[in-house]
Formats: C-alpha cells, structure tokens, sequence
C-alpha cells in the first residue's frame, strides 16, 4: 500500500514537472545586465543564509526549526526506501545507525510540532493559514514520528498507513513545494542575475 | 489572461507554504501589523483569483478585497522577495492579480485616468505640447544663464543624435531645474542629444494597472519616436518605474528586442564620469547627503553599486540608510501608489519608516533618481518634519560640475 502511495507520489510529481517543462524556459527579449548563471547559484546558496536573508535572521529559532525539521523529512523519505531496499534483499541497518535516526526524527518531529504550535497560536500566522497548513505540517511530522517509531518499536502496521498517507498527501498539499521550491529559486536567479541584481557583490 | 500559465506563474502560484516569514520585510505590515498585509496574504487572494478567473466569477466581495490588498497595499517593490523562505516572486504574483482586476475593469479610477492621459495625449499628465514647448524654451534660457554661453541648448525634436533622452512630466510640470540639470551634464560632455515635443513620457503606469495592452503601447510609443528621430541610444530619465518599464519590461510586451541601446540617466552619468567627459569637484556638495534606492532601479534594476559610483564621486559625505541597497526599503510611493488618492492617508503611514531612516542619517539632502519617489519624500518631510532638501542625482551632478 505505501509503496503504491509512493509510486502514485512520484507520477504526479512527475507530471507536475512535466507541466513545468513543457511551458518552457523563461523568456526575456530584454538585454541582460547580469549573469544568469551567477544568478541561479547565488539563488541556491548565499542568497538562503540568514546573513543575507532577513527574515531568516530575524526569526532564528524559526528558520532553525523549519531547516531541521526538513531534514527529518528527507530522512524519512530516505528511510522509507531503506526499508524497501532491505526488504527486498534481506539485509538491516546497523542498530546504533537506526537508534541515531530514531534519535534524530523524535528531535525534527519536536521541530515540525513547534512550528505547528506556533501557527496555531500566533493570531497573525492563524489568520493566514488554511487547512492545507495544519495537515501538511500535521502529516509531515506524523511521518517522521512514525518513522522514529517504526525504527525502535518495529511495528510496520501503523507505520505504513501513515507513510502512505504522507506520500498520498505530497503531490497535493503545500508539501508539493519539494517541487517548485526549486523552480522558484531558478526563476528567482534567473530574474535577478539577468538584471545585476543578484549575487550581491557590495554588502 | 486566457493563455496557459507559464512555467514561472505555474511555480509562483503553486510554491508560497504561508510560513510568514516575509511579514517583517513589508512596509505594510510593519505599519499596520495586521495579517492582510502580510505579503503571503496577497498571494493567498491571487492564488484563489488565479482558480476562478476566467472560468468562474469572481465576487464582488473578492474583487474590493484584491484591489484594496494588491493596490492598495503593494507597492510592488519586491523586498518581500529577497527575504521570502522559499524564493515566490510576489510582486510577479502581484502584478498578475492587477491583470486580472485591470480584465474586469475594476482598476482604481485615479490610476486608471493616469494610465488614460499618457495614452491620448502621449505624457502622464496630459500636458498640452505648446506648454511643453515654452517650458523647455524658458529651460533652455536658464541653461544658457547657467553655463554662461548664448549657444547653450535644450534640442527639441531633431534627428540623428546620438541620444534620445526622455523625462517624467513631473519634471515640465512641477520641478523644471531637474531639466536643466541633465541639460548641463549633457552640455559638459558635449553629448549630441535630443528631447521629443510629443512622446517624451519615460513613466509607464501601465505597468502598475495591469493592463499589458496600455503598457504595450506606451512603451511603444518611446521605442517608435526612438526611431523616428534616428536616434542611436535611448535615455531612461530619473524615474524608477520607468526605466523598469522601458529598459526590461517593454522588449517582453512588445515581443522584440530593441535594435537600440536603452539605459538609464544614472549609468549615462557614471559613463560620463568613467570616460572623463565630466569632471566633477565634490567639494562643491559639502552638506550631508544620504541616498534613497529606487526599487525598482536597484533591488530590480542591478543599479545599486552603479548609483554608488554616481553619487561618490559627486558629493563629500555620503551617510547610507539603514537598510539599504538591494534591502532598501520602498519610500512608499511606489507601485502607482502616488497616483492612487484613494490610498494617500496610508502611503503617508507606510513611509513613516523611510522618514525614521533618513532622520536616523542625520543628512540634510536626500538624494534619488526617481521623480515619483522625490514626490513622496518631499511629502514624508512635510509631514515627518524631516528638514531635509530631496534633490535627483543629475542635480547632484550638475552642482559638482567643472565647466571647462
């Protein structure tokens, strides 16, 4: 069943990637003043860290939280198919490897929990947020206990049933930004690096 | 508006998360501190707009509320942008909510009539030609008293020149030394140029309306006389959205590249500077100056260390804003803003921030290379009690000039 979800998961990904593709590159007729290419690098590192991101600066524990609780995230997606691949050829993960990961997604889950807490308490945050908010965190942390869970209690039943949900839910939710979060910051690199704008060179 | 999303709008509408990490970065919320202004809001409104239109109707409701959040409280300066979580172009987005407003005709009415005058009579403010004749006749004498030569001029409709300079009709109308100005840097580099008497308008608030048809045309319209008067460069004048307008926009409205070279007053000025053709005493501007970023000439117009170099070479004491450059934050005038007088009691609000910048300088000069953010900051200092003189940077320029 998770491992249909997960295939249903990548088609539509897929297809969103498709669609994208299909559309074609960005097109400007203006002539440029930048690199784009220095652009779209700068867009992928420097421009993400907090001494050139405010936002990421002035809401530190935030940003630290939502790094760290998408790196549970990737740990558990990776971990899903490290139970697959052993599975099917019969082998285990070293114990002290899978009690560190264990370890680690309890942690990321607190991180995914506190960023919901927040949404859920700060008015502002509240008034912006919609459903698709509570259960794209909700499911994604879920996924991650679950997983923690399934690395130290070896109970498949449940765990199963919530990766399938998480990968069901995906494509579909503001969880699809593991897709365009990656366009956007081409396009972002694009833009900027076409016109001089990006990378900062001065400050 | 019935074409497919492209790939950028694809990703844009389908990428914000809502975190709200980018409500610190915008004027309006820091005004207001009210979640419809945060900037993900106005993507949220859009995002929803982008479901309906042109498939299903878009409420009454809904409409009040997207002109309200996407004219009323954007300035599309896109600071929003640098400091989003995930990298959404929302003033993109913004400005494709306005195209969905501008379809239904529902744009403010004062932008609106804005967008209307430059598009009957050629300027923004509807000048009649012959008074635009006079003006830049009494100009020319001014210039000839400056530079101390009978022969001085301000060339008006003549071929063939190397440049075809443009202005904002704030300049003929309510700030005509800034004509002079730019009259005698050119006059010191002994540059071969030319004024148009009908399409001289560099503002473009079809940008700011959402209607591409209207930008198209004006945009046009500066490209076609460019090429009627021969002219080998096109010369964007101090104003912010205008230079976006003609120098990036308008190749993408009009679906060609220009077969001229367009550039802005500021790098015209900072090529004079390079290439010895103006010399330039700073210590003929001793006050202290600091300097105000243009949005959309600097944080989307890669003009931010090039102003840099304007500037400091022709003043003594340069004190930065805090932020500034590329974190700049918009004056408030931004976006259409000042021709909205719908939104006056909340521009002067929103600039608050900028007034608290400039008085945390300490300058006496505020320096900018924007017509529409020189009106604004001269309503912030009348209104803050700032103290301070707003001047462009072809004024600066022109003050430090040594005329050989």
């Amino acid at each position: 069943m998770a491992l249909g979800a997960l295939l249903l998961c990548k088609m539509l990904f897929i297809v969103r990637l498709w669609s994208l593709i299909r559309a074609g590159a960005p097109k400007d007729l203006s002539k440029p003043m930048g690199s784009v290419c220095k652009g779209v690098v700068y867009s992928y590192t420097k421009a993400m860290l907090p001494h050139h991101k405010e936002s990421a600066r002035l809401h530190l524990p935030t940003f630290t939280a939502g790094l760290v609780f998408h790196a549970g995230i990737f740990l558990s997606i990776l971990t899903f198919i490290w139970f697959i691949v052993t599975t099917v050829f019969d082998c285990s993960m070293p114990q002290m490897v899978t009690d560190s990961c264990g370890g680690f997604l309890v942690a990321t889950t607190g991180c995914g929990m506190a960023i919901l807490l927040k949404r859920l308490f700060n008015r502002e945050l509240r008034a912006l947020s919609c459903a698709d908010d509570y259960i794209s965190n909700g499911i994604s942390s879920l996924f991650q206990l679950a997983t923690a869970g399934y690395l130290f209690f070896h109970e498949p039943l449940s765990y199963y049933i919530v990766a399938s949900l998480f990968f069901l839910w995906l494509p579909m939710g503001k969880t699809r930004h593991l897709l365009y979060f990656f366009a956007a910051r081409f396009h972002l690199g694009f833009f900027y690096g076409r016109r001089g704008s990006w990378p900062i060179t001065r400050e | 508006m019935t074409t497919p999303p492209d790939s950028k709008l694809q990703t844009h509408l389908n990428s914000c998360v809502r975190c709200g990490l980018c409500a610190d970065s915008c004027m309006y919320y820091k005004a207001y501190k009210e979640a419809k202004y945060i900037p993900a809001a106005k993507v949220k409104i859009v995002t929803a707009a982008y479901r309906r239109f042109p498939k299903k109707k878009i409420s009454e409701k809904m409409l009040r509320e997207m002109v309200d959040l996407l004219f009323g409280s954007c300035t599309m300066c896109g600071r929003c942008v640098k400091h989003c979580s995930i990298g959404v172009d929302i003033p993109y987005l913004v400005r494709k909510g306005r195209e969905i407003v501008a379809a239904m005709d529902k744009v403010p009415s004062s932008l609106q009539a804005t967008v209307d005058a430059a598009l009957r009579s050629g300027n923004n403010m509807a000048i009649p030609a012959d008074e635009f004749r006079d003006t830049i006749q009494w100009m020319e004498e001014e210039l000839q008293d400056e530079v101390n030569d009978p022969a001085a001029c301000i060339p008006l409709d003549q071929p063939q020149k190397n440049i075809h300079y443009t202005l904002n009709p704030r300049e003929p109308k309510f700030f005509p030394l800034s004509i002079t100005a730019m009259a005698k840097i050119f006059y010191a580099a002994r540059e071969r140029w030319t004024l148009s008497s009908k399409f001289y308008d560099v503002t473009n608030y079809g940008l700011f309306s959402g209607d591409n048809s209207a930008a198209r045309q004006i945009a046009g319209n500066l490209y076609d006389e460019t090429h009627r008067l021969q002219a080998d460069r096109l010369v964007l004048g101090e104003c912010g959205h205008g230079t976006r307008a003609s120098r990036w926009e308008g190749p993408n409205w009009l679906q060609t590249a220009c077969d001229f070279e367009v550039l802005s007053a500021v790098e015209l000025m900072g090529e004079y500077i390079r290439q010895g053709r103006i010399r330039l005493d700073k210590t003929l501007n001793q006050k202290i100056y600091t300097l105000h970023d243009p949005c959309n000439l600097v944080r989307n117009g890669g003009l931010c260390n090039e102003l840099r170099f304007v500037v400091q070479n022709a003043v003594v004491h340069l004190v930065e804003m805090t932020p500034h450059g590329v974190d700049n934050f918009c004056c408030g005038g931004g976006g259409g803003n000042l021709a909205m007088s719908e939104y006056n009691e909340r521009r002067l609000k929103t600039g608050a921030i900028k007034a608290e910048q400039i008085r945390q300088t300490g300058a006496k000069v505020v320096i900018t290379p924007c017509h529409n953010c020189v009106d604004q900051l001269i309503q912030l200092n009348h209104t803050y009690k700032l103290g301070v003189e707003i001047k462009t940077v072809a004024e600066i320029v022109a003050d430090a000039l040594i005329l050989t």
